[in-house]
């Protein structure tokens, strides 16, 4: 604490000061006496003049510094005269004006504080060199991960958790996992107690360490899950999961009241948002007009079947085969006789049994 | 040849994640192989520099019958398996023939094949032993300094530069303890001769005589004397140390212009630098004084009257409170519609 008073100086200043101030005509006298005046103030800045450029590098081109890299090229054609004349000088005073450049540049970087000292920050690099391996392909988050991020959570450095837990019971520190882990508390100790309405065979050594297992297993499936949910394989029996999904999905909004009103099964997921649209019971005359026409259409147009079978088309190369059961559709036709027969004598009986679409009265 | 390893416990996982590939790299490991035949002056020099690169470093201690540059023979295959082995992505290879003696080779990795190389050859070195002078600790990153503007036109002392800096340079880092640099390397080159000048490429095919014409390379390391001066700034002293070597450029080879595009490639730039001001300027995003990123949003002008607002029943002022006429004139609005 140093001792302030009302000058806003330190009692050690202060003394200063006044010495200072009763020197200061006893230099005056000292200067003029010697008439130094003239003399030593150029010298001293002469010299000042000196040190700075000592510091400074003067090029013809300067020279290209990196900071991120610590690196320094000089792109000025060497002299050759200073070359042939000493080689080891020259290439020293070559490097030793890169590194001051460099160094200068260096040492006006912004710092920040550290328990070692002052450290300063870098620049991000100018000169690029090659990588060794290829950059690292992103990672589909996890299931939790994705949550979070909808949700806004973020991860906090506060989760890191300790091996050592403090047990108020012992009053000391006892390890969270492993050998006497608090974990296994359950499994280890010496005492149990059973509740009454437990029946005979009831260990609890054993439910406690079933119960631990269980615990690991569920995290085992949820990695498991995770990583193939990464590497986007979907084997047999998860597609025809997704399938049976998407298909009891499909069901449950065919009906009415899009299935608020159904029985549930045991496993079924709940249907979030999708409500019945009730359009209002006064509407104008022409949209009702327009909504009905456009339904009919709808149902009357071959456009799904159209784009049904250009869909199978694309993708089984050989034949649409989704929309006509060829089969089905020949023996119908030839009445169980068979294709033979149909092509012999098929131009009679095509008028009786064509299949065409029953069109309504307008 | 290398099967992939699977983890079987905790620790070999945490092996195997290590060498995954990183945004930031770190320091390329180098594996000093010594050829069938090196001779005295390529020991030493090869152990100079392993000393300089500690402790990403690896020595072999047998020799091998290696030829980088002869495409023929399996030694790319070798020094493949070698860098999957040990990963590493640096090779130096030592080999003194008559008609080449103590040749250098550098090589370099890119995702487990050869990216480019370059051979040296070695006249006039100096060890650390014979300069009597303090040397820097080893592990410490070094200074840089490249002087000859060759460095920056003529492609075969570009990739020089580039291996050099590739293979002293340690690991990335974002700040750095000014009174830990201690060393220099400096290259540099001999003065251009004039047939390099006029041409700005050799555009016949690199004979011997190009390979001959190339200006020597000179390498030196110093120590740092940080001297005090009228400034912040101190004033830079050097005292030789360590390894002097003088090189001639031999053979090389480039890299495939595709596998370097792939090597050169960065990551995305992260939020935390964009708001730092770096990467291409983008419309409706800047930083403010306050050092946040702020964007903008554009969207079309709202038709105020056509807003729809939240339907309070209790505002509405109550039917029963209405009088007569009020309610005429609505049941009159409502027959209309």
């Amino acid at each position: 604490m140093r001792r302030v008073d009302c000058t806003g100086l330190c009692l050690d200043e202060r003394m200063w000061f006044v010495q200072a101030k009763q020197l200061v005509p006893r230099f005056k006298v000292f200067f003029k006496h010697h008439n130094l005046s003239k003399m030593d103030v150029s010298a001293i800045l002469a010299s000042q003049i000196e040190k700075y450029q000592s510091v400074t590098v003067e090029k013809e081109t300067p020279l290209e510094v990196d900071n991120g890299l610590l690196l320094v090229t000089d792109l000025n054609p060497v002299d050759e005269e200073s070359y042939n004349e000493n080689l080891e000088d020259h290439l020293q005073n070559l490097a030793r004006e890169g590194v001051q450049t460099l160094l200068t540049s260096l040492f006006s970087l912004p710092t920040k504080p550290s328990p070692d000292g002052p450290l300063a920050i870098l620049p991000p690099r100018i000169y690029q060199l090659p990588r060794a391996k290829p950059l690292p392909k992103p990672k589909p988050p996890t299931k939790w991960e994705r949550f979070a991020s909808a949700k806004g959570i973020q991860k906090k450095g506060s989760e890191k958790r300790d091996k050592k837990v403090w047990d108020e019971e012992k009053q000391d520190w006892v390890s969270r996992w492993g050998w006497g882990g608090k974990n296994r508390e359950k499994e280890i100790q010496w005492l149990h107690v059973v509740p009454a309405n437990a029946d005979a065979e009831f260990d609890p050594r054993k439910a406690a360490r079933d119960e631990r297992k269980e615990r690991i297993a569920k995290n085992d499936k949820r990695q498991q899950q995770n990583i193939a949910r990464a590497s986007g394989s979907t084997s047999a029996p998860q597609q025809r999961k997704s399938e049976i999904d998407t298909t009891l999905a499909t069901t449950r909004i065919s009906t009415a009241s899009m299935g608020k009103f159904d029985r549930k099964l045991d496993g079924e997921k709940k249907m979030r948002g999708i409500k019945r649209k009730f359009e209002p019971t006064e509407t104008r005359v022409d949209d009702e007009a327009k909504s009905s026409l456009a339904l009919l259409s709808k149902m009357e147009s071959d456009g799904k079947k159209i784009r049904m079978s250009s869909k199978t088309h694309s993708t089984e190369g050989a034949g649409g085969e989704g929309t006509l059961n060829v089969r089905k559709a020949i023996r119908f036709e030839s009445k169980g006789r068979g294709g033979v027969a149909l092509s012999r004598g098929g131009s009679s009986s095509r008028g009786r049994g064509g299949k065409k679409p029953m069109r309504g009265r307008r | 040849m290398l099967r992939a390893v699977k983890a079987k416990n905790a620790r070999s996982k945490r092996v195997l994640d290590a060498r995954l590939p990183k945004e930031v790299e770190d320091a390329r490991t180098t594996i000093f192989v010594k050829g069938t035949h090196t001779g005295d002056v390529l020991n030493s020099v090869m152990k100079e520099l392993m000393a300089l690169k500690r402790p990403h470093a690896i020595a072999f201690n047998k020799k091998n019958a290696i030829l980088p540059f002869d495409t023929s023979s399996t030694s790319h295959q070798s020094l493949e398996f070698w860098a999957g082995k040990n990963d590493a992505s640096m090779f130096v290879v030592g080999q003194s023939t008559k008609k080449r003696p103590h040749g250098l080779s550098f090589v370099r990795m890119y995702d487990g094949r050869v990216l480019d190389m370059l051979e040296v050859g070695i006249e006039n070195w100096a060890g650390m032993s014979s300069f009597k002078t303090p040397k820097s600790t080893p592990g410490h990153k070094p200074l840089m300094h490249f002087a000859s503007e060759l460095f920056d036109t003529h492609p075969r002392f570009v990739q020089l530069k580039s291996m050099l800096v590739d293979f002293f340079n340690g690991e990335e880092i974002d700040s750095i303890c000014l009174p830990g640099i201690e060393h220099v390397i400096s290259v540099s080159c001999a003065p251009t001769p004039s047939t390099l000048n006029t041409a700005t490429l050799p555009t016949s095919g690199v004979t011997q005589d190009d390979t001959a014409s190339l200006p020597k390379v000179h390498v030196r390391t110093y120590t740092i004397k940080l001297l005090a001066s009228g400034t912040r700034i101190p004033r830079v002293e050097l005292v030789p140390m360590g390894p002097s070597l003088d090189l001639v450029m031999r053979r090389h080879q480039p890299a495939d212009s595709e596998l370097w595009k792939q090597a050169m490639k960065r990551p995305k730039l992260k939020k935390t630098e964009v708001e730092r001001g770096l990467g291409k300027k983008k419309k409706n995003l800047e930083v403010d004084d306050m050092g946040d990123l702020r964007g903008r949003v554009h969207i079309a002008k709202q038709d105020l009257k056509k807003l729809q607002t939240r339907k309070m029943k209790g505002l509405k002022g109550g039917d029963e409170n209405q009088d007569e006429d009020m309610e005429d004139s609505r049941e009159v609005k409502r027959q209309k519609v």
